[in-house]
């Protein structure tokens, strides 16, 4: 008999034949006393293995064993907990990357405005002529500090470094690698995706 | 809303409200199926140690994907096939580091026996049902991982060919002949330690 009849057999008894392979095979048992025999040694392993496996169970306490799982979540997640997902997440994390440094830019804008008003109108006739360029030295300054105070508003107030991390932890958990979400075969790691 | 009452709760709903990033439910869940991963992990590795470490991974894996968890099976067989995937990986990691085994070699070649006599082994006469299972247990850790594992997937985790050759990553033409191999070679076992027993 052939290997691949040995195998096919094996495959009949497992139920992953073809129905038109399944009829050839299931004549060839009854037909050939080797099939035959083959087949009812098959039978007899898997008559044995029918009684299901050894019960094996943890020494450790329940609450030992999930100090050990929680301790290990929490060391993969550092990220997560310190941020507030719900602002960074979805188009409203989006929204506000974009609208934070506009917001800034345009606060600044606006105050370096301001501030040419205030230096060129209602201050002028109290200091008199000679003094004229004293306060002009406050426009030169005032900007570039408020600028350095936005900037260190927009450091403050951008979510860049812990945004970026959510965001790439949702990218993680939702990621568009996953063929199917719920098959953890296709977790992204190489074992988990046998397409590597 | 009611307040979930956890430990009452069925596993769904325990699931559905993990999702939602409560952790206390989850550990509700780990308690009552810590034992069942751990045994895969185990029937897998052989070696406590390495299933315990396995399983605690699994379970830390379940919590960072459990969003993608949809319901469409139950939550033990989504977190049994988790640590399956762990320990392949891990089992992958150990043998890149042994030479092939004897099993590969005498797959290659078939140089296993062709076929074991019928008469030879009854699993099911003399033997309790408890007996049977430690002794099969003893005949499994005996196997090289490849056989044990195929073995583990089809008559334990009740997978299909495909499947197995999915997280095996092989053919099926492999899972096949693994298979035929292994059931060979612990028929061959079952009936060394029947005799060591009879003697």
């Amino acid at each position: 008999m052939k290997q691949e009849d040995r195998l096919k057999i094996q495959a009949w008894l497992d139920g992953e034949l073809a129905p038109q392979e399944s009829a050839r095979i299931a004549d060839l048992i009854d037909n050939d006393l080797e099939a035959k025999e083959l087949a009812d040694d098959l039978r007899a392993i898997q008559k044995a293995l029918e009684v299901g496996e050894k019960q094996t169970i943890l020494e450790d306490s329940r609450e030992f064993y999930w100090s050990q799982v929680e301790r290990q979540i929490e060391a993969e997640e550092p990220i997560t907990e310190n941020t507030q997902p719900e602002l960074v997440s979805g188009s409203l994390g989006n929204a506000l990357r974009w609208l934070i440094p506009v917001g800034s830019l345009a606060a600044i804008s606006a105050l370096m405005l301001n501030f040419d008003s205030i230096n060129t109108t209602p201050d002028l006739p109290e200091t008199g002529g000679s003094e004229i360029e004293k306060p002009q030295t406050n426009p030169i300054n005032s900007p570039s500090g408020l600028a350095e105070g936005a900037g260190t508003v927009m450091e403050e107030e951008s979510p860049a470094t812990p945004e970026v991390g959510v965001f790439s932890f949702e990218g993680t958990q939702n990621g568009g690698n996953f063929a199917s979400p719920e098959d953890p075969n296709t977790l992204p790691e190489s074992i988990e995706n046998p397409e590597r | 809303m009611a307040k979930l009452d956890i430990p009452n709760a069925a596993d769904d709903e325990l699931v559905r409200s993990a999702q939602k990033g409560n952790m206390a439910p989850y550990e509700e869940l780990v308690h009552r199926h810590r034992d069942k991963i751990y045994a895969r992990a185990f029937s897998m590795l052989r070696n406590e140690e390495e299933a315990l470490d396995v399983s605690q991974q699994a379970w830390v894996k379940g919590w960072q994907r459990l969003k993608q968890f949809q319901h469409n099976s139950s939550f033990t067989t989504w977190m049994t096939r988790i640590c399956i995937n762990l320990c392949l990986d891990f089992l992958r990691k150990r043998q890149r580091q042994q030479t092939d085994s004897l099993d590969q070699m005498e797959e290659e070649t078939g140089g296993v026996e062709r076929r074991m006599e019928a008469e030879d082994y009854n699993p099911t006469e003399e033997m309790e049902r408890s007996e049977l299972r430690k002794e099969i247990d003893a005949a499994m850790e005996k196997l090289s991982y490849e056989h044990r594992t195929v073995l583990v997937l089809h008559e334990f985790e009740r997978m299909e060919y495909k499947e197995i050759a999915k997280s095996m990553q092989c053919s099926i033409g492999t899972v096949m002949s693994r298979l035929f191999y292994a059931r060979r070679r612990l028929a061959k076992i079952l009936i060394s330690l029947k005799k060591e027993r009879q003697s």
